[in-house]
């Protein structure tokens, strides 16, 4: 079972419970859209049946400050779905946040890392560990695809680089997307420098796992909030293409499309996301409307609107917000 | 049922609990609701720390026992507190009573269990320290809880369904654990960060619960239900204040057997330490658990043989920083140890800090350790709140400090008990040690390690704080026995073998406070004096303002109605009529009016906000963040922060910024940033304009404070850890790095001209370092006892003079008929030094002298609004002269205020 089609079934039963939808005015037209989207879900899915991934992601320096101090980022190298190439959805660069990887339940994925962080296999001291990982949320896998160093998981450095005791040049992860996986879920570095990893340094992205033949979206956004910003990027419903990486990304959508926002928190500090409070939403698996939520880091929540009108995302952390940790929701 | 009848043939001291029974059978359907009756007794456990027992006799564990009821059960619980602080038992969402025990004495309480759920119990004081535990009030009937199976499947639970369960309690950034049957009857301590056991497909009942600081909970492979829906999660906030979250998994469902870490997802709290494993074995495997640290471990008169656990408090308490939860009792041993940041215990036992005394943030960061010891240097690269816990494998000293706060300092001797004495360094290394700014194999019988030890047990023990209105300085150190390296050493008469410490340090001499200064000053010198108790605040830390016309201290401004915290740095607007105070161990920036003291404002700025200063070009307020990644920005004539300016890009490691400075004409806002090793210059209306290393490849430079140029031709700034000067351009291209302990032997303590200057001049731990107002000559307060005169024209040391322990703040003001004075404060002594770098005027310094030294301490005259308890005048920091007469700054002053300054003074530029 998962949020999104536990809201739609809510929403036949109880369609009283949208009077606060989501403000006043606008009450007609969300209460259409959601009436669309719970059309929309009974539609048959295009992958509904169980897909083999196999992913090549590569582990990259970037994003150098113009003063030496870099941060590093996942690129996508290659990602064949049942022997379909579509690698070209993704962005050439390495960004940050990584790509995002679209499963649908029941599918099975195959990840190799590969680390192209200078200085990854100098390491003669092998300490701090120079390896890079993958550690997935969510999704089902065995001990060896934790993405931990030996010192936390008793088999394995399970990375690419030098880590603390094994070294290996590449390492896949094996990803059983099994039924109960369905959600938004965080994939990040759990090796480079310390057990920790370097997660808050750019290594982290998302996966959105679908359940079988659930219905898409016009527009989704993953946005990560950081210490200090957010990070995000867009993925267009028709064509999959990913795009508009980066900090505080200026997000785009047409009048009455829905779309679906994929928060994950990252770092050390606790956010209150809103959408300035011009949205409304359900939170996940309840039937409360809310226009904000406490976050807090690689907690998930994900939601859906139909974009209505124009308005700011941003974070009221007391700090964050003074530094301007806020992004465009432009709708035309 | 049988429980009420047993309650009714007793109903005189029942009457409450019978009425609220009554109450429950007229109102509610749960007639059939039980009466669950508690004896909890609160005691004190070997290492400090505080817990609760069931009944009496039984061991006090952390978490304290879970208590398991249903819903509609009345709850009686009878506290008998047998710990020397008073203890409660509050439990938010039920019963928020704030009734307390006295040492000695009982208290009960009574209420019910309303709504089903997991609830904290909490000892409503000191609960940090150990008083807390699980309340679990589950459906009076029916199923307890559900999960997600290996199919997608929710299943629900049902009690007979749970093989075990495991309460985990976040705390400061520490997990304490429990193992508990399905029934809940079986109750076994797992302690401190531990990891849980289970067999594959058990079914686990997960209760996790915090008190302070918010959380996340992470488990690594499992993933279930978001509380009272269908939502799939695996990760779970857990907010400020107290919160529980219960969930049920089968363990290793979908993935198998491992070692499946669980942690906090707070970066800040995965650095420190904050994790586990939960042990799922495969099936025919044992399930079994492994104990984390215990209280009754292996430490210094630990009563078990099992690893042990010390544990400190973060306090915003001056000496006391870093607190042995145990800190009275290890003071009262007798030998001599006069500090409460000292703890002994054997090798794989675990230090734990917890911050549960301090209102600001704070990292805990390895100073020293025994050379090649394992899980060092310990670090967080982000200060924040909670704490850290690491294992201590190998023997010798560890030294932890606060890298925001970096006179902090607590000290683990961690002992092999095969060794004579208390070993200083690694046994196995000639008990050498490592210190975080790259030395490596130190020998602990040279200078240097004498000097840290003994900056240590100065630091920690006010009584042996240099205290002049009681003329005499008697500096004692412990008696403990102590082994240090290898080739004897001054005072230490068989090398490696096992000495008194105070064999070593010791000293005993008169002191008195010196002559006032002959020539008077002009206006007033505000100092922090930021230990400064005064009986009217828990909190610590006074303004002491000195007239500079017959150099007494006229007011003591310790703001009771706000609990000032930590006053550590100053500045003024442009009419001077408004004094700006940061609180260093808050959050809060205070708004003091000039003319009288009292108080105009307290508002909220950012964690640990250090240094405050105005931009000359239009009088904003600038607030260094040093507990953050910003400068944050109060406009002039408002009590708000505007903005904050990062001071690193989005992503980059936080700068943490503490003493900065302001370019003469307000364009540039300079930092020193404490955790990145750099200077940082950015435009005071935003963008980083220049991000420069100090410490030329070597790590743990600590750059702490700035000084500039008056025409902004250069930027200096101080290595506290280096020990040395950095030298920029306006531009932040580094010009030179003055190494100010070059004259200095670190193997032997002696003192020659190695730098070839003409002098023997060392700053050891040098901090603040202000250029004058005519550029002339800077000041470098250092904390080892030295003030280091600069010439700015050559950029090299001109004169050493003389301070007191812990000398750290310096600024300057003008002098009567002119020039100018550099006034120094001392943390550790109670007196304010003034400087003359050149009483001639003839621009060589070599003349630079003490022009006279000034009492802090309360006098006959001193205005005061609360009464000085105690620690009097200590604490000096921040120190500001009014009128401010920097230039860019003094320009701007209104007439009034110009009246007694030489027109040099009111131009030091000569335009």
């Amino acid at each position: 079972m998962m949020f999104q089609s536990n809201q739609l079934w809510h929403v036949k039963e109880f369609p009283e419970s949208f009077a606060a939808m989501p403000n006043g005015a606008l009450l007609k037209k969300s209460l259409a859209a959601i009436c669309l989207v719970s059309a929309m879900s009974f539609l048959p899915a295009a992958e509904s049946s169980a897909a083999n991934h196999i992913i090549r992601l590569t582990a990259e320096e970037t994003r150098n400050d113009g003063f030496g101090n870099k941060l590093m980022a996942y690129k996508m190298l290659s990602h064949i779905v049942d022997g379909a190439d579509i690698t070209g959805r993704y962005s050439p660069d390495a960004t940050i946040p990584g790509p995002t990887i679209v499963l649908t339940e029941g599918d099975v994925v195959h990840i190799t890392l590969e680390n192209a962080i200078p200085g990854a296999y100098t390491s003669s001291a092998r300490t701090p560990s120079k390896q890079v990982s993958v550690h997935v949320h969510g999704v089902h896998y065995d001990i060896l695809s934790d993405g931990t160093l030996k010192v936390i998981n008793n088999h394995d450095d399970e990375g690419a680089g030098d880590g603390l005791e094994a070294s290996h040049a590449t390492y896949e992860y094996k990803w059983n997307v099994a039924p109960g996986t369905a959600g938004t879920w965080a994939y990040h570095d759990h090796n480079f420098e310390t057990h920790n990893g370097a997660e808050t340094k750019g290594l982290f992205g998302a996966i959105i796992v679908n359940p079988a033949g659930s219905a898409g979206y016009d527009k989704e956004y993953v946005l990560y909030l950081g210490d200090d910003a957010f990070w995000g990027m867009e993925i267009d419903g028709t064509s999959q293409k990913q795009s508009q990486h980066g900090v505080n990304p200026t997000l785009t959508a047409t009048q009455n499309s829905n779309v679906r926002f994929h928060l994950i928190a990252l770092g050390t500090d606790i956010h209150n996301f809103s959408l300035s409070n011009d949205y409304k939403w359900f939170d996940p698996g309840t039937l409360n409307l809310i226009d904000t939520i406490a976050i807090g880091p690689l907690e998930k929540h994900v939601f859906t609107v139909k974009a209505v009108s124009s308005t700011r995302y941003v974070d009221n952390n007391y700090s964050n917000k003074l530094m301007g940790m806020t992004g465009k929701f432009i709708v035309k | 049922m049988n429980k009420m009848i047993f309650w009714i043939k007793n109903p005189l001291p029942m009457l409450p609990v019978l009425l609220l029974t009554a109450i429950t059978v007229l109102t509610s359907p749960m007639a059939l609701s039980a009466v669950q009756s508690f004896n909890i007794t609160a005691k004190t456990l070997p290492n400090g720390q505080l817990a609760y027992s069931l009944g009496s006799d039984a061991e006090a564990v952390i978490p304290g026992p879970a208590l398991f009821v249903k819903q509609g059960d009345t709850i009686n619980v009878t506290l008998t507190n047998s710990t020397s602080v008073d203890v409660g038992f509050s439990v938010p969402g039920l019963n928020a009573s704030a009734v307390k025990a006295q040492p000695g004495q009982t208290q009960s309480y009574s209420f019910q269990a309303a709504k089903a759920g997991t609830y904290v119990y909490h000892g409503n004081g000191k609960e940090m320290l150990g008083l807390f535990g699980a309340l679990i009030v589950d459906p009076a009937s029916g199923p307890v809880d559900k999960f997600v199976d290996d199919n997608g499947a929710i299943v629900p639970v049902a009690q007979a369904d749970i093989d075990k369960q495991f309460v985990l309690f976040m705390v400061g950034s520490t997990f304490w654990g429990t193992e508990i049957s399905s029934d809940g009857a079986t109750q076994k301590p797992l302690w401190a960060n531990p990891n849980p056991g289970a067999v594959e497909n058990d079914i686990v009942r997960f209760h996790i619960l915090s008190i302070g600081p918010g959380h996340t909970f992470h488990l690594h492979a499992h993933r279930w239900l978001k509380t009272g829906t269908n939502s799939t999660i695996d990760v779970k906030l857990l907010k400020d204040g107290t919160d529980t979250h219960t969930f049920t998994v089968k363990a290793g469902s979908g993935v198998g057997a491992g070692d499946w870490q669980y942690h906090c997802h707070l970066v800040s709290h995965m650095e420190a330490g904050m994790h586990g494993s939960f042990k799922v074995a495969p099936a025919g495997g044992s399930g079994a658990s492994v104990v984390g640290a215990s209280p009754y471990g292996r430490i210094l008169l630990g009563p078990k043989d099992e690893p042990g656990l010390v544990t400190f408090e973060v306090s915003d308490e001056p000496a006391s920083w870093f607190r042995s939860a145990r800190g009275d009792a290890i003071v009262g041993l007798p030998y001599d140890i006069k500090t409460k940041s000292l703890e002994v215990m054997s090798p794989g036992s675990s230090v734990n800090f917890v911050m549960s005394d301090t209102n600001g943030v704070h990292t805990i960061s390895s100073l020293l350790w025994p050379s090649g010891a394992a899980h060092m240097p310990f670090n967080q690269t982000t200060a924040y709140r909670g704490g850290g816990i690491v294992k201590l494998d190998t023997p010798g000293l560890y030294v932890f400090t606060c890298k925001v706060h970096p006179f902090m300092f607590a000290a683990i001797i961690v002992d092999d008990p095969n060794t004579e004495g208390l070993d200083l360094g690694n046994p196995a290394a000639d008990y050498k040690i490592d210190l975080v700014t790259g030395i490596t194999g130190l020998p602990t019988s040279t200078d240097l390690a004498v000097r840290l030890l003994k900056t240590f047990f100065i630091a920690t023990a006010p009584s042996n704080w240099q205290d002049y209105s009681t003329g005499r300085w008697s500096v004692k150190f412990p008696t403990l026995p102590v082994r240090i390296s290898g080739a004897p050493f001054g005072n230490i008469t068989s090398g490696g073998l096992a000495a008194p410490l105070s064999a070593v340090l010791n000293s005993d001499q008169p002191i008195a406070f010196g002559s006032k200064p002959a020539v008077p000053g002009v206006g007033e010198v505000w100092v922090n004096t930021q230990f400064e108790k005064t009986a009217g605040k828990y909190k610590p830390g006074t303004i002491s303002v000195v007239d500079t016309a017959n150099w007494t201290v006229k007011r003591k401004i310790a703001l009771p109605e706000i609990n000032m915290n930590n006053p550590h740095n100053m500045w003024t607007n442009r009419d001077q009529s408004i004094v700006y105070q940061t609180q260093w161990f808050d959050n809060k920036l205070t708004l003091i009016d000039h003319a009288n003291g009292k108080l105009i404002k307290n508002i909220q700025v950012g964690f640990s906000p250090s240094h405050v200063m105005t931009l000359p070009s239009t009088d904003d307020v600038t607030i260094a963040n040093n507990g953050e990644d910003s400068i944050m920005i109060m406009p002039a004539g408002t009590s708000f922060v505007f903005k904050a300016l990062p001071t690193q890009a989005p992503g980059q490691s936080t700068a943490h910024p503490h003493g900065h400075w302001i370019s003469a004409d307000g364009s540039k806002i300079v930092t020193p940033n404490i955790s990145t090793g750099d200077v940082g210059i950015y435009g005071s209306s935003g963008g980083i304009e220049a991000r420069t290393p100090t410490g030329n490849n070597v790590p743990g430079a600590h750059p702490v404070a700035i000084g500039m140029m008056p025409d902004s031709s250069k930027i200096y700034a101080t290595n506290l850890l280096h020990h040395t000067l950095s030298v920029l351009d306006g531009a932040g291209n580094l010009l030179k790095t003055v190494n100010l302990i070059a004259d200095y032997n670190p193997i032997d303590g002696t003192f020659a001209d190695k730098d070839g200057n003409g002098i023997i001049a060392v700053g050891v731990l040098p901090i603040q370092t202000p250029v004058a107002p005519d550029g002339k000559s800077m000041v470098i307060a250092s904390m080892g006892g030295q003030i280091v005169v600069v010439d700015t024209k050559t950029d090299t040391i001109a004169a050493m003079l003389e301070c007191d322990p812990g000398c750290h703040g310096a600024n300057f003001g003008a002098k009567k008929g002119g020039g100018y004075y550099a006034y120094v404060t001392s943390k550790f002594s109670n007196r304010l030094i003034v400087v003359d770098t050149d009483p001639n005027g003839d621009g060589n310094l070599s003349d630079a002298t003490i022009a006279g030294h000034v009492p802090l301490v309360t006098g006959g005259t001193t205005a005061v609004d609360d009464t000085v308890s105690s620690l009097p005048g200590f604490g000096g920091q921040g120190v500001l002269a009014i009128p401010n007469v920097y230039n860019g700054w003094v320009q701007n002053l209104p007439e009034a205020w110009k009246v007694g300054l030489t027109d040099l003074q009111k131009n030091p530029m000569g335009r």
